[in-house]
């Protein structure tokens, strides 16, 4: 027997969805959920270790290091029970380790990259290897991640990197009319050294306003237009919470970092000339032999793929891929997609070089 | 009845016309802000609008500075500076700790290697640790 239609008024129907636009407006979802250990910290950076759920003989023995962007929270790789990248490379066999960067405060405002990459990552790495008891890793790096792992790459490579994954990495600054970001910072209009003598630190509302004006249309209305056009979806609903949750969750990037990615990078891109210094060395990045998987998204907006793809000509590593997927910068891995298309073509690419 | 299901059986949506007007309209005015934020008319008018924006707030923000340094002089309350300075003192302190702790992993591994294969020897176990336990030392975090 077929059921009769649900009816209700248009009133109560304005008043329910009002009631969840409300909530997921001022409220954060439950996010980070997969369940991890802290094993290392130094200052704001913790490094933890996601509890496996398969016995040590299925798991892969290569542990696995991801490394986010020092702007954002790095959970936008555990977003949500049933949609975590972590959850499914832990799913899957992988001894995996993350390393937060935190939210660096005033103190921290000389941090740069040399920090990062010569402090930072190797100290992680050896917690990593004593908890694993392996002499080789693996090396996720996503975004600004991504420069990092590269350069850790370059320069410490052989310390048992065995396998990096570059996820829409701005590394090539060269094509200054095909990035938008170039055309902002150029220093004909933006003084990166009044700005870091004001703020210290270059705030996260404004890297948030940088990233989301770069669409503006789509980010600060159309975002909120097609949360209010499914309000009755409750997946989609629950998605969008959690993403928004993201979005809205920013963190200062610091002042030594910042002028380093605006003048190093953006402006000289002293990265691929190979004329970037760090701490005196110079990153050369023909010292790259681990395997390497390059993951560029065709719609991506904030890192194009001019900047992902020379990568490949510059490296000395004998096994490697570019692997181009259609979604954005972030869609790529947190996209209702993510699931079906990045996720597996990592694993599949990393599982055997894991053994 | 406006609930009523249709023949498809989707209810009767009178916003539904209204929708797609609204999206077309959207895309066309995300394209061409797209293509207004991608010019250097636009860097140049967001450069000079934030450079004024630091260029007038500069002298308040020093003043209260000022006025916010003295008062917590007069209450004597450590300052901005002295906790920044007491930061960066403790992140040094625990980089110490970490290098300690590296040489304990490897004193472990020398306490394990030696006590599961004895005919290792503690030089070869050593040898073995020291390669495993420490990455290059890395200089201090310089300003």
């Amino acid at each position: 027997m077929a059921e009769a239609p649900v009816i209700t008024d248009p009133f109560t129907d304005a008043a329910n969805r009002l009631k969840t636009l409300t909530k997921v407006m001022t409220t954060r979802a439950a996010i980070a959920q997969t369940p991890k250990e802290l094993v290392w910290t130094l200052n704001k950076a913790k490094l933890y270790h996601y509890i496996p759920v398969l016995p040590k003989q299925k798991r892969h023995p290569v542990p696995l290091l991801l490394v986010f962007a020092l702007m954002n929270r790095p959970y936008i790789l555990d977003l949500r029970p049933g949609h975590s990248f972590v959850e499914y490379m832990v799913n899957n066999g992988y001894d995996l380790y993350l390393l937060d960067w935190g939210a660096p405060g005033p103190e921290d405002k000389h941090l740069k990259f040399d920090d990062y990459t010569l402090d930072y990552m190797p100290r992680a790495v050896r917690k990593l290897k004593a908890i694993s008891g392996s002499e080789e890793f693996s090396l996720l790096g996503w975004c600004i991640g991504a420069i990092l792992a590269t350069i850790y790459a370059a320069l410490r490579g052989d310390e048992g990197l065995r396998n990096l994954i570059l996820l829409t990495a701005p590394l090539d600054f060269s094509n200054k009319q095909g990035l938008t970001f170039a055309r902002w910072t150029d220093e004909r209009y933006f003084d990166v050294d009044k700005v870091l003598a004001t703020f210290g630190n270059m705030p996260g509302e404004m890297i948030d306003y940088g990233a989301k004006a770069l669409k503006p249309v789509e980010n600060y209305i159309g975002n909120y237009v097609k949360l209010w056009d499914n309000l009755d979806d409750p997946r989609m609903v629950e998605a969008w919470h959690a993403m928004n949750t993201w979005v809205t969750d920013n963190v200062p990037l610091a002042g030594g970092a910042f002028r380093q990615l605006i003048v190093d990078l953006y402006r000289n891109d002293r990265l691929m000339r190979g004329e970037l210094i760090i701490r005196g060395e110079r990153v050369d990045l023909s010292r790259i032999r681990a395997n390497l998987l390059t993951v560029i998204a065709d719609g991506d907006h904030i890192t194009p793929s001019c900047q992902s793809e020379p990568i490949m000509s510059k490296v000395n590593s004998t096994d490697k891929e570019l692997f181009r997927i259609a979604g954005g910068h972030i869609g790529i891995m947190a996209g209702s997609g993510a699931s079906k298309h990045t996720w597996p073509h990592i694993n599949g690419w990393l599982a055997p070089r894991s053994g | 009845m406006g609930d009523a299901p249709t023949d498809n059986g989707k209810r009767f949506d009178p916003m539904e016309p209204w929708r797609g007007v609204r999206d077309v309209y959207l895309d066309a005015w995300a394209k061409t802000m797209v293509d207004m934020v991608n010019s250097d008319a636009y860097a140049q008018a967001t450069g000079t609008m934030l450079d004024t924006y630091l260029t007038v707030s500069t002298p308040f923000r020093e003043a209260i500075e000022k006025a916010m340094l003295k008062t917590l002089e007069q209450l004597a309350m450590p300052s901005r500076a002295d906790i920044v300075s007491i930061a960066e003192r403790m992140t040094n302190i625990e980089m110490r700790l970490d290098d300690m702790d590296a040489k304990l992993d490897a004193i472990q591994r020398l306490i394990s290697a030696s006590s599961i294969s004895p005919r290792t020897g503690p030089r070869k176990a050593l040898r073995q640790s020291k390669k495993t336990a420490q990455p290059k030392r890395a200089r201090r975090r310089t300003k």
